[in-house]
């Protein structure tokens, strides 16, 4: 009876062990994903050279540091309603001269949803509205009363 | 990871059944000794140790059975829970009673008028609880724009869970009418109620709720039986 007792005991510490049993593997918080386009050519997608993107008042995004790409990943600030973003791009020759900038204000309402135990609650953002200054952004497109809830595509296009 | 959890606890429980065979076999008794038949009562002690040690708990439970035949108990426990858990993103409390009924077979044969059981047994379980969403922090996925800790203190209440379970257990006569028995469970929820927009992540008596709706459970009992008759 006592090996058993203690076989039962044994038993009670193993599962008492291996109690936090899952990571968080869902999708959370969508970023919003805008894609460059050609301004003269506007369904050809065209690359930004040398391009830098800060949100107001924060350092740069590490991964969108002084980089060519045709499409990049910004995430929101869940905490407000409106994220104004900084994009400088250098299409020349990386001179400081040469730096161009333009600024892209989003608004949106967040809308809270849960997940899991592991991923907690995420937001997904709702009647999303965008505006931007004369920079070297020429146009801006995107869906009206766009909703961001995903990362599949792209939510807005921008000519330059 | 929770099947992997399920396979060992189907492994353990087939080591049981290995041990209470073998003790079976061995013991081969023509005479028949008379034991006592009456109604046990008793308290699971590790619920009071838990609520000690751990601030965030807090619980009691009462535990009985009557015994039909020589190796047959109609089994039963009630309580109360209350346990705050802190996850990842959010901090929740659930707080309510719980009734559980079932049946618990015994699977020892005893030596002589010995009263031990190794146990195996089912039940029905049923609670009614609230649970609050203390806080919680939105999953931003980026450390860019961190969420900030929301104090909420959202209560569900009155919400409702059915479940049923696997009992294993023993429990040893140590004096005269005086049992110490341990018992573990393997629960699977029939319904639960979810608050709006979330979801009962922990229900007094079923415990932890893990994603594919079971959980695992265990009690220390002392109890105390009140014989009625020998036989």
């Amino acid at each position: 009876m006592k090996k058993i007792f203690l076989f039962l005991l044994f038993i009670t510490l193993v599962f008492a062990s291996c109690e936090k049993d899952d990571i968080c593997l869902e999708t959370t918080t969508p970023k919003l994903i805008l894609r460059f386009y050609d301004v003269a050519s506007t369904s050809d997608v065209k690359a930004v050279q040398r391009l830098s993107v800060w949100a107001e008042g924060k350092d740069t995004l590490t991964q969108y540091k002084n980089i060519s790409l045709d499409s990049i990943a910004l995430p929101l600030d869940v905490n407000a309603t409106q994220t104004i973003y900084h994009l400088k791009r250098n299409q020349v020759s990386g001179n400081k001269v040469n730096n161009e900038y333009a600024t892209i204000t989003i608004n949106y309402v967040t809308e809270e949803i849960y997940v899991s135990r592991s991923c907690g609650f995420k937001s997904n953002f709702s009647s999303v509205g965008f505006s931007i200054d004369n920079g070297w952004i020429q146009s801006i497109a995107s869906l009206n009363n766009l909703s961001i809830n995903n990362e599949s595509k792209a939510h807005v296009q921008i000519f330059h | 990871m929770n099947q992997k959890l399920m396979f060992k606890y189907f492994t353990s429980f087939l080591f049981l059944f290995i041990i209470a065979q073998s003790f079976g076999q061995t013991q081969k008794d023509s005479t028949n000794y008379k034991t006592g038949y009456g109604i046990r009562l008793g308290v699971d002690i590790s619920k009071p140790i838990m609520g000690l040690l751990d601030e965030n708990y807090k619980g009691l439970e009462f535990v009985g059975d009557y015994r039909l035949r020589k190796n047959l108990y109609l089994a039963a426990e009630i309580g109360t829970e209350t346990n705050t858990t802190s996850d990842d993103y959010f901090k929740t409390t659930a707080k309510g009673s719980y009734l559980k009924i079932g049946l618990n077979l015994n699977a020892y044969e005893n030596w002589l008028d010995m009263n031990n059981e190794i146990l195996v047994g089912f039940r029905y379980g049923l609670s009614n609880f609230d649970q609050t969403l203390d806080s919680y922090t939105i999953n931003t996925g980026s450390d860019y724009f961190p969420g900030n800790p929301i104090e909420i203190g959202t209560i569900s209440k009155d919400l409702k869970a059915h479940w049923i379970e696997l009992v294993l257990g023993i429990k040893a006569e140590t004096f005269k009418n005086l049992y110490l028995g341990f018992s573990f469970s393997y629960n699977i929820l029939l319904s639960i109620d979810d608050p709006q927009g979330f979801k009962s992540l922990y229900v007094p008596g079923f415990n932890t709720v893990f994603q594919t709706n079971t959980g695992f459970g265990f009690n220390y009992t002392i109890s105390y039986t009140i014989p009625f008759f020998k036989k």
